[in-house]
């Protein structure tokens, strides 16, 4: 009776014969893939409407949930005993805002260090600390606290860094920090081979990478890749100064006045850490910090431009309540240590940027009250939804893999 | 009877099409006389007639002062070609901002897509900054302008960005290398107890001549606008680092006097073939 109804006998040839079509094929990969689907990035106003997306690694929905799990999987590191687990959330943990976070229990006043090798059976200290992971998308200016991963970059290492044979990898992209953390010894110190070989061992990840790429071959480019497109959807624009600018909140008096102090010739802050909303220009720095200078992985060490010795980006403030250690060796534990230091603790130097006017006077000045002002303002940055949205945060089946 | 009504309907058709012919013809003609041309615009900054120097103590102001630069970035709006006939000819359409910046070469040049009829010009006239009215907050939202903002409750809703940053260092006293930030935007008024009564705008227009420049139909023009970065500190006012520090954003007694020196600080140089 129900097969006489000719509507339906239709309907269901229509589903039989794609069925018996490709149970005919010997294997899947005959098969025209199904394309993943476009992610589509938010327009957020007083954010850059420019997206920093190489158009060899366009977003989508499939690549973002894989790069999810590869971002919080242990066996990223190509190892999956216990104590040699590490992945990019290891060190960029969710609710510390992406980054280690000043009391972690391993990582002592935040400072993170790499996997125990032969030479460094404690694990090699990172030379500088975790910046925020968010809102990358929007930044053009370079990644890391020098800005070494540029798209102009031309250049072929950095101490540290080896492409071990690897001639196709490059330092561009923010894909590019992905081997970089495989490889490094300060992180994974693994090898590019090792995690492409654990990773497509296990079986859920090839239909995830052929629902991400087409098909179900895994490499290093494709980790990277979908690694990245996670990240790239990491926003934080849900802080309390922002709905002030959109009239949905008030501030506090002294928010009010911390904000004002910021946004003024007073504190000052704002050439540096404004532009939009992201509360950084992405620009570097010599911020009056020290009088001599050894680090080799400085801005100079990038554009060979003396007056760029002692530079590093101007780092986002959003999240900076619970992201410190601050600068990018850490040597403030607190808020306030950071506010003293503008206030009264610059040091001259032959590199200071000229934006650091105060410095013949070591610092901006500030009263007691202008300084908790000033940090009330910097309260207002904290976006609690960042720290909490599941889409951002690790994928529990993910069980005694997941990055600790 | 009906054919003569046709009759009357073909001359008056004829003398229809006779007119749209000649109009086509006419037109055709101004078309081929008025033409357009492209136009590049360069930018360039110089100090005592050189192009400017980076990060070296070379230069002494007119209030004695010894000083360098770093870097300068700064808005030019409204730019306006004016013809033989003072007609006025607006380069890049009414909205026309361009962001310059010492730091940036591609800042340096801007191949202006829009047209510009062919023909001689006799002036160039253009804003140093942004009028108030067009300096709303908020409007850049990508970098290098975005960078470029002026605090909300320093300039209102007509004082989004900064005009100008001219960034370098001076030596305060003649010894200590001292950094200054010759920033320039919108002036506040203050009352007794400091607080913000008023805005001033200190954008100003310029207007240049431009003897025997022709934009030819179907050529590329290059005019180069020139910033003389000394005449900021010299006419009418003698601007003294001694006196204004490092910081002139809260300061309209400073500003002002900049803005009075503008005045000839910009001139254009282009080359007749």
């Amino acid at each position: 009776m129900y097969f006489r109804i000719p509507g339906k006998r239709i309907l269901l040839y229509l589903i039989l014969i794609p069925l018996l079509g490709m149970f005919s094929c010997e294997n899947g990969e005959d098969i025209e893939p199904l394309a993943p689907t476009p992610y589509v990035f938010e327009e957020i106003q007083h954010f850059p409407t420019q997206l920093n997306i190489p158009e060899q690694n366009l977003t989508t929905v499939e690549g973002v949930e894989l790069g999810r799990y590869l971002f919080y999987d242990g066996r990223l590191s190509g190892r999956d005993h216990p104590d040699s687990l590490m992945s990019c959330g290891t060190c960029h943990i969710q609710s510390q805002g992406f980054e280690v976070s000043i009391d972690h229990p391993k990582f002592t006043n935040g400072h993170p260090f790499g996997l125990p090798t032969p030479e460094y059976p404690e694990g090699k200290k990172t030379p500088h600390m975790t910046m925020p992971l968010y809102n990358l998308v929007y930044n053009s200016s370079g990644y890391l606290w020098n800005g070494f991963i540029h798209e102009s970059n031309t250049r072929k290492g950095i101490e540290g860094y080896e492409f071990m044979g690897h001639n196709e990898l490059n330092y561009k992209y923010l894909e590019s920090l992905v081997w970089m953390g495989i490889v490094a010894e300060h992180e994974m110190a693994g090898s590019i081979e090792k995690t492409v070989d654990m990773i497509a061992s296990i079986d859920m990840y090839r239909p995830m990478f052929k629902a991400a790429f087409g098909t179900e071959e895994i490499n290093i480019d494709r980790i990277s890749k979908a690694i990245t497109q996670f990240v790239r959807t990491l926003v934080a624009n849900n802080f309390k100064f922002y709905k002030y600018v959109r009239r949905e909140a008030d501030l506090s008096p002294s928010e009010m006045r911390g904000y004002e102090l910021f946004f003024s010739e007073e504190a000052d802050c704002f050439h540096c850490h404004s532009g939009s909303l992201l509360m950084t220009t992405n620009d570097y720095y010599n911020n009056a910090k020290d009088t001599t200078f050894e680090d080799s992985r400085d801005r100079f060490a990038v554009t060979n431009n003396l007056m760029h010795t002692g530079a590093y980006r101007s780092p986002s403030l959003i999240n900076c309540e619970i992201n410190g250690p601050y600068m990018h060796d850490g040597r403030f534990k607190t808020l306030e240590e950071v506010i003293d230091f503008y206030s009264e603790g610059l040091v001259y130097s032959d590199y200071v940027d000229p934006l650091m006017k105060n410095v013949r006077e070591n610092g901006v000045q500030l009263s007691d009250e202008e300084k908790a002002d000033l940090k009330a303002f910097l309260l207002t940055l904290t976006d609690n939804e960042l720290l909490t949205n599941p889409a951002y945060g690790p994928p529990m089946d993910l069980g005694e893999y997941l990055a600790q | 009877m009906t054919l003569k009504i046709k009759f009357k309907h073909m001359k008056r058709i004829l003398g229809i099409l006779i007119l749209i012919v000649t109009i086509f013809i006419g037109c055709d003609t101004a078309e081929e006389n008025i033409g357009y041309g492209n136009l590049v615009l360069n930018f360039e900054h110089k100090v005592d007639n050189d192009p400017a120097s980076y990060d070296l103590m070379i230069y002494k102001n007119s209030a004695g002062n010894n000083y360098e630069i770093s870097e300068v970035q700064w808005i030019i709006s409204d730019l306006i070609l004016i013809g033989k006939d003072n007609t006025e000819w607006p380069v890049g359409g009414e909205d026309w901002i361009h962001y310059i910046d010492s730091d940036l070469a591609s800042t340096l040049r801007w191949e202006i897509s829009e047209l510009i009829k062919a023909g001689e010009y006799t002036d160039i006239r253009f804003t140093f900054g942004i009028k108030g009215e067009k300096n709303a907050p908020g409007m850049f939202t990508d970098p290098p302008e975005s960078n470029m903002i002026w605090p909300y409750h320093m300039g209102g809703e007509e004082g989004g960005y900064h005009y100008m940053k001219l960034n370098g260092f001076w030596l305060k006293e003649e010894s200590d290398r001292t950094p200054f930030n010759f920033h320039m935007g919108v002036g506040q008024i203050y009352d007794n107890e400091n607080n913000i009564t008023g805005f001033v705008q200190n954008w100003f227009e310029t207007t240049l001549p431009l003897p025997g420049f022709i934009v030819k139909n179907e050529n590329i023009s290059e005019l180069k606008i020139v910033m003389n970065i000394e005449n900021w500190f010299i006419n009418p006012h003698i601007y003294d680092h001694e006196v204004y520090g490092g910081k002139i954003m809260n300061n309209q007694e400073a500003m002002g006097k900049i803005s009075e020196n503008g005045s000839d600080v910009f001139t254009i140089e282009f080359y007749d073939e």
